[in-house]
C-alpha cells in the first residue's frame, strides 16, 4: 500500500528536479500538486493503518519511517507554502523517495509490542519524529546554503545564484528549523526517559528491551549525541557568533547522524528499540 | 483588415536620425491625432523610445497606408522623407506581429533582455487607448505582446542576471542580504563613482548611506547631492564600517587602505553578520586577500564586470527559446486573425436572419394589430429569441474555426445555403424575394 505514495513522491521528484532545471513556473506548480496528491495518498495509507490498528503507525521501525516520511513532506510542504520557494524541493524529494522506499518494498505489519502504551509513548515516538523531519529540512537547506555561498565566494554566479533564495533567508530558515527541532528532539528525549522509568517500575518490568534502555544502547547513546551536536549548534550561534557555513555544515552532519540513528541503528544495533 | 508596421531603430538608423525622429518630444498623443487626421488609419499604436519609433496601424489598403505613414513619419518630425527612406522598414501582418512580439520580448532591444521595452510598449497602448486610437486588431495585437513579454520574463532566462555593473552589484546585494530596505551603505570615497553606485543602492531601497572622506566638507557635500546621507569623518572609517553591511570603497588612493588585517579587526564585532564590499576604485582600495575572510564577500569591478560578461552571454543562450514563444504566439495571433476572416458572414447570417423575421412580423402585421401592445412586444421578443438561439451554435462554430481553408469552406456554405451573397452587399429587395417560398408553405 506504501507503494502508490512512493510513486508519487518519485513523480514530484522528477517534476521538481525538471522545474529546477528549466525554471519552467507550470513545471513547478505540476511538482507541488504531485507532491501534494503523494502526500495526501500517504495520509490515506497512514489512515486506514491508524483505523486498523487503533493508532498511529510508529511503533516499528518501518512504519516510524514512513510516518517520519509523512511528517518530513508536510513540513516541506508548509515550507513552501509560506516562503513561495520551490528550490528546495529538488534536495527533499530525493530524501523522502529513498526513505518511502523501505516500507514500500519491505512492508512489515504495524503490530505493537503490549509494552508499548500510554500517552507518553505516543508523544515520545511524534515528537522524535517531527524533530527529525525539523533536522531534514534543516540539512537541505544547510545544503543549499553553502552551494549558493560557495558561488557568490568563487565569484561564478551561476546555476544555484539564479534558482536559490538569499544566503540571508536560508541562514534564517535554517535556524529556525533547527530550533524547532531541538525544542522537541528534547522533548521527546525526556518523554522518553520518563516513559522508560515507568516501564520499568511497572508494566514492562520483565521485557529485556525495556531493561536495555540505558545509556548503552546505541539508539539512545546517538539520539544524545544528536541532542548534543544540535545543542552545540545553538549554542554556537547564541554566544560565539557561528553563522553561515560552520552552522550549515553542522546541521548537515547533525542529520547524518539522525539517520545512521533512524535507518541502520533502528534495524540492526539497538536492543532497546527493537520493535 | 491588415496589419501594419512602419518604424525605425537602433538596427537600422543611426543615433542622429533616431533623435529626430521622436514622436514623444511634442507627445505621443499629438502625434496619434495627427496621424489619425489624414484617414489612411484605422487604428493606431506609436511605440517611440530612444531606440526606436514605430507606428503600428491597422487598415484596409495597405499599399497607400504604408506610404502615408511613410509620408507622416518624415512630415510630422520635419525630416526628408529621401532621410529616413534607407532606414525604414514596413513589416505587414504575421510579420509585423512577430516584431512587436520580439520588440515586447526584449529580443530586439540594444542589450537583449532588457526589461523597460514590455512597460514601454504597455504605456504605447495605453496612449493610443486614450485617444481612441486602438480597435480590436491592435488591442489583440498588443494583448499578446504582452503575454509574450511575461512568458518570456517567466519561462526563460533572458532577463535573467544583471547586464550593468551597478545592477551587478544589487543583484549580489540582494542574493547575500535578501531585502535592502534596513541595510546600511558606507561609502569611502566622495567622488563620482562612489556617489553613482550610492544613489543606484538608495532607489533600490537601502536606507541608511554614509559618506567617508579625507575632507569632511567633501564628504558633507557628496551626502547632500545624495539625499538623506551623511558624512563622517576619515578617521571613524573602522566603527562606520563595522556598522554597515554592504562598503563601496571608491577612493583615488594609490595604495589599499583596507588591508586584510583591517578588515578582519573590523569583522570581529559583527561575529557573522555577513559584509559585502565592493571595491570599484583603480587601483584597488582593499586588499584582495579581505575576501578569504569567512563572511566577507569582496568584489572588485573587474570581478563585477566579469559577471556582467558571463550574463550576457547566458543571456545569448535563452534568445532561442524567446524566439520559440514568440513563434507559438505569432501561430495564436494568426489563428485569430484567421477566424476574423469570417465575421462578414456571421454578420450577413445575422443580417439575414434578422431581414427574415422583420418580414414575416411584417406580413402578419395585419393579424398582429388586434392584440394588446404588450402581447406584440411579446410576440417581437419571442420571434427575436429564437433567431437569436437558432444562430448561436453556428455563430461559435465558425468564430473558433482557426483554419483559412475550413472558415473558406463553411462560409461558401452558408452563403450558398441561405442565399448570403445578395445580403452581403446590403440589398433588401433581395431578402424579400428569398423569402417567398417559405412564406407559401406556412400552414395557414
Amino acid at each position: 500500500m506504501n507503494l502508490i505514495p512512493l510513486a508519487l513522491y518519485g513523480l514530484a521528484l522528477v517534476a521538481y528536479a525538471w522545474h529546477f532545471a528549466q525554471r519552467d513556473p507550470a513545471v513547478g506548480r505540476a511538482a507541488t500538486t504531485l507532491l501534494i496528491a503523494a502526500a495526501l495518498a500517504h495520509t490515506f495509507v497512514i489512515g486506514m493503518v491508524t483505523m486498523e490498528v487503533g493508532h498511529l503507525p510508529v511503533a516499528g521501525a518501518t512504519s516510524a519511517i514512513s510516518t517520519f516520511v509523512w511528517l518530513l513532506a508536510l513540513s516541506y510542504l508548509y515550507v513552501e507554502m509560506t516562503t513561495d520557494e520551490r528550490a528546495m524541493g529538488v534536495f527533499i524529494l530525493p530524501l523522502l523517495v529513498a526513505l518511502q522506499a523501505i516500507p514500500a518494498l519491505r512492508p512489515g505489519i504495524e503490530d505493537r509490542a503490549a509494552v508499548l502504551q500510554g500517552p507518553l509513548f505516543g508523544l515520545h515516538v511524534s515528537s522524535l519524529l517531527f524533530a527529525y523531519a525539523s533536522f531534514a529540512l534543516a540539512c537541505v537547506i544547510g545544503i543549499t546554503y553553502v552551494l549558493l555561498f560557495t558561488e557568490i565566494k568563487a565569484k561564478h554566479l551561476g546555476f544555484f545564484y539564479a534558482r536559490l533564495p538569499s544566503l540571508q533567508v536560508l541562514d534564517r530558515m535554517n535556524h529556525r528549523a533547527i530550533v524547532i527541532g531541538w525544542v522537541f528532539l528534547t522533548l521527546g528525549i525526556i518523554v522518553g526517559a520518563v516513559w522508560a522509568a515507568q516501564a520499568r517500575a511497572g508494566f514492562g518490568a520483565g521485557d529485556p528491551r525495556v531493561q536495555a534502555m540505558s545509556l548503552q544502547d546505541p539508539k539512545i547513546f546517538v539520539a544524545l549525541v544528536c541532542w548534543a551536536v544540535y545543542s552545540f549548534e545553538l549554542f554556537a550561534a547564541r554566544w560565539i557568533g557561528w553563522g553561515g557555513r560552520r552552522l550549515a555544515y553542522l546541521s548537515a552532519v547533525g542529520f547524518c547522524i539522525v539517520l545512521l540513528n533512524f535507518v541502520p541503528i533502528s534495524y540492526f544495533l539497538t536492543r532497546s528499540h527493537d520493535f | 483588415m491588415n496589419l501594419l508596421l512602419v518604424g525605425i531603430s537602433h538596427r537600422t538608423a543611426p543615433v542622429e536620425l533616431r533623435e529626430r525622429v521622436d514622436f514623444s518630444a511634442r507627445g505621443v498623443a499629438e502625434a496619434l491625432r495627427a496621424l489619425a487626421a489624414r484617414g489612411s488609419t484605422r487604428e493606431t499604436v506609436i511605440v517611440s523610445t530612444c531606440n526606436r519609433a514605430e507606428v503600428y496601424a491597422a487598415c484596409e489598403d495597405p499599399g497607400a497606408t504604408r506610404a502615408d505613414v511613410e509620408r507622416f513619419i518624415a512630415d510630422y518630425n520635419g525630416v526628408a522623407a529621401s532621410d529616413i527612406a534607407l532606414h525604414i522598414y514596413e513589416l505587414a501582418d504575421l510579420e509585423a506581429a512577430r516584431h512587436l512580439f520580439r520588440v515586447a520580448a526584449g529580443l530586439d532591444s540594444l542589450v537583449v533582455g532588457e526589461p523597460q521595452i514590455l512597460g514601454q510598449v504597455k504605456d504605447a497602448h495605453a496612449a493610443a487607448a486614450e485617444a481612441q486610437c486602438v480597435g480590436p486588431v491592435l488591442n489583440r495585437v498588443f494583448h499578446s505582446s504582452f503575454a509574450v513579454g511575461k512568458r518570456v520574463r517567466s519561462e526563460t532566462g533572458l532577463g535573467a542576471g544583471a547586464v550593468s555593473v551597478s545592477y551587478a552589484a544589487v543583484s549580489l546585494a540582494r542574493k547575500i542580504f535578501g531585502d535592502l530596505a534596513g541595510m546600511s551603505v558606507a561609502v569611502v570615497g566622495a567622488g563620482e563613482m562612489g556617489k553613482l553606485t550610492a544613489l543606484h543602492m538608495k532607489s533600490q531601497g537601502v536606507q541608511h548611506v554614509t559618506i567617508l572622506s579625507r575632507s569632511m566638507a567633501h564628504a558633507a557635500r557628496t551626502a547632500e547631492a545624495i539625499g538623506g546621507a551623511v558624512a563622517a569623518p576619515w578617521d571613524e572609517m573602522d566603527a562606520v564600517i563595522a556598522a554597515s553591511d554592504i562598503v563601496i570603497a571608491a577612493t583615488g588612493a594609490a595604495a589599499p587602505i583596507l588591508s586584510k588585517a583591517r578588515v578582519e579587526s573590523v569583522m570581529r564585532p559583527r561575529r557573522n553578520r555577513p559584509l559585502f564590499v565592493i571595491d570599484i576604485a583603480m587601483p584597488r582600495d582593499v586588499e584582495p586577500a579581505a575576501g578569504e575572510i569567512e563572511q566577507v564577500f569582496l568584489y572588485n569591478i573587474d570581478d563585477l564586470q566579469a559577471t556582467v560578461r558571463e550574463n550576457l552571454a547566458r543571456r545569448a543562450n535563452e534568445v532561442s527559446r524567446a524566439e520559440t514563444i514568440v513563434t507559438e504566439e505569432v501561430q495564436k495571433f494568426a489563428a485569430w486573425l484567421r477566424s476574423r476572416s469570417a465575421i462578414p458572414t456571421v454578420v450577413a447570417l445575422r443580417q439575414r436572419f434578422e431581414a427574415i423575421r422583420r418580414s414575416e412580423l411584417d406580413r402578419l402585421d395585419f393579424k398582429l394589430s388586434t392584440l394588446p401592445p404588450e402581447a406584440r412586444a411579446r410576440v417581437d421578443e419571442i420571434t427575436r429569441l429564437i433567431v437569436e438561439k437558432l444562430l448561436l451554435s453556428p455563430t461559435e462554430q465558425l468564430k473558433s474555426v482557426s483554419d483559412a481553408d475550413t472558415v473558406g469552406a463553411y462560409s461558401e456554405a452558408l452563403t450558398r445555403l441561405f442565399g448570403l451573397g445578395d445580403a452581403r452587399d446590403g440589398s433588401r429587395d433581395g431578402v424579400d424575394r428569398k423569402v417567398e417560398p417559405f412564406a407559401r408553405k406556412r400552414p395557414r
